[in-house]
């Protein structure tokens, strides 16, 4: 949708410390940690921005 | 791969996974115990410090994996003045920091020596349903797919289950049931080797820093905030940062590690079972809202929940009728500790720091029968009943 918010999960490593508490809270159950990467089912996703509160290093950033 | 067959799948070797296989094992039935990781226990994350009194109950011995044996625990006030409970006045043995990785081993070593099948670099992408049981689990292996089917599957994937929620049961978060946490193992510091330090008040909105000496002028230095209390991202480390810096102890030492992690602080779900299937420890929620400790309850629950697993292979009886036995042994088991605590937090994050100043100063020189979190909240009762008042029946 060309109005939908576009979620970032910078899973680089950079920032991101592949600790999970995305993966946890998501009331969807459509982000997913595979050890030293995370996605997110972007056609799930609503952009709801309760990941980006729950990352304790704030590697989840919403435009 | 080939497709197997077992009696039991657990998903996932943590403490409460382990426990699980390692006694559905002794009671006879055959094991499979997937980790995703490559190696279990690493990498941590955890604060690492756990109560004592339960570990003999689920078979655990003392082992290599304790790190520094600690005689007491300290509960500082914003204001800085600290409640001092040790040994000698609560009149238990208190705890351990350990070091996780060697226990999660230790652990998938003793399930293992009981004749359960470990197999690492496995992750479950899906659960297998028939007649609306559940028969078994889609998984990869070194990333190749496969099928394992077993009468029970067990669900202890931690606290980013998805596995629970495939298979139906309601593990949603509320926002303010969620501690996002943060850890630094920092080394060169002035942490007491004889106690555990937890920091309380707006240092750490709806949750606590906590200070876990690991020996040798190291130690684990974490926070937990409270997700519906986060202002903006990355908070958790903004106040881990600025409580060190206000700390000179600390603010002098240098980080080795850092580790993140969510951590449930929410009421008992209400419902653990499904024709076919159990979820067990951090995956079910039974984190202890006040602590945010998640071992101890996970091992006790685990031991049940491999108890019933084997019972239901003997018996030929899956169901989530006979798996009742389950889900009644872990609740009078834990359920109403669980509860306490949880309306406990939801009265402790909204106090104002100069209530905790007035609290612990109040408690100064109470005598604890034992060192728990119920012995503490009666105290405060005594002193405090209008804080307790939610919660009065369960103390």
């Amino acid at each position: 949708m060309a109005n939908k918010k576009s979620l970032h999960i910078e899973s680089s490593g950079q920032l991101c410390i592949y600790c999970g508490a995305c993966v946890g809270i998501c009331p969807l159950n459509c982000i997913y940690l595979d050890e030293t990467r995370i996605t997110f089912d972007e056609k799930v996703c609503t952009r709801c921005e309760i990941c980006v509160k729950a990352c304790p290093v704030g590697a989840i950033e919403i435009d | 791969m080939e497709d197997l067959k077992t009696d039991v799948i657990v998903v996932g070797a943590g403490p409460a996974g382990s426990v699980t296989a390692k006694f559905a094992a002794q009671h006879g039935a055959r094991v499979l115990l997937l980790e995703k990781r490559q190696e279990i226990g690493s990498p941590v994350r955890c604060g690492e410090g756990i109560s004592k009194a339960w570990i003999g109950e689920v078979g655990i011995k003392p082992g290599r994996w304790i790190n520094v044996e600690v005689e007491g625990a300290r509960i500082y006030a914003p204001n800085e003045k600290c409640l001092e409970i040790n040994e000698r006045s609560a009149g238990n043995e208190v705890g351990y920091v350990i070091e996780r990785d060697g226990f999660d081993k230790q652990l998938a070593i003793d399930a293992a020596n009981a004749g359960v099948e470990v197999m690492l670099k496995t992750s479950a992408t899906g659960v297998i349903r028939e007649n609306g049981r559940i028969v078994g689990i889609t998984a990869k292996r070194f990333g190749e797919p496969f099928e394992i089917r077993a009468p029970i599957t067990v669900g202890a994937d931690g606290f980013e289950s998805q596995i629970g929620r495939w298979a139906g049961l309601p593990t949603n978060l509320a926002l303010r049931d969620m501690d996002t946490c943060l850890q630094y193992r920092m080394t060169g510091v002035d942490a007491d080797e004889r106690y555990c330090d937890f920091y309380l008040g707006t240092c750490a909105p709806g949750g606590y820093v906590w200070v876990f000496p690991k020996g040798d002028h190291v130690a684990n230095v974490g926070i937990g905030v409270q997700v519906s209390q986060v202002k903006s991202p990355a908070d958790a480390q903004t106040y881990l940062d600025r409580w060190i810096a206000k700390h000179p102890g600390y603010a002098k030492g240098k980080k080795i590690d850092i580790v993140g992690g969510g951590v449930s602080i929410s009421a008992p779900i209400k419902q653990s079972v499904t024709d076919g299937f159990m979820l067990v420890g951090d995956a079910a929620r039974m984190i202890d809202p006040i602590t945010g400790g998640g071992i101890a309850n996970g091992c006790i629950a685990g031991k049940l929940c491999g108890e019933v697993a084997a019972a239901a292979v003997r018996d030929g009886d899956a169901s989530k009728e006979f798996l009742q036995a389950y889900e009644k042994g872990w609740r009078a088991r834990l359920e109403e500790k669980l509860y306490r605590n949880w309306l406990a937090k939801e009265k402790l994050v909204s106090l104002p720091d100069a209530t905790f100043d007035k609290v612990i100063d109040a408690l100064q020189g109470v005598k604890l029968e034992k060192l728990n979190v119920h012995n503490i909240l009666k105290a405060v009762h005594e002193k405090y009943p209008e804080i307790t008042r939610e919660f009065e029946a369960f103390l």
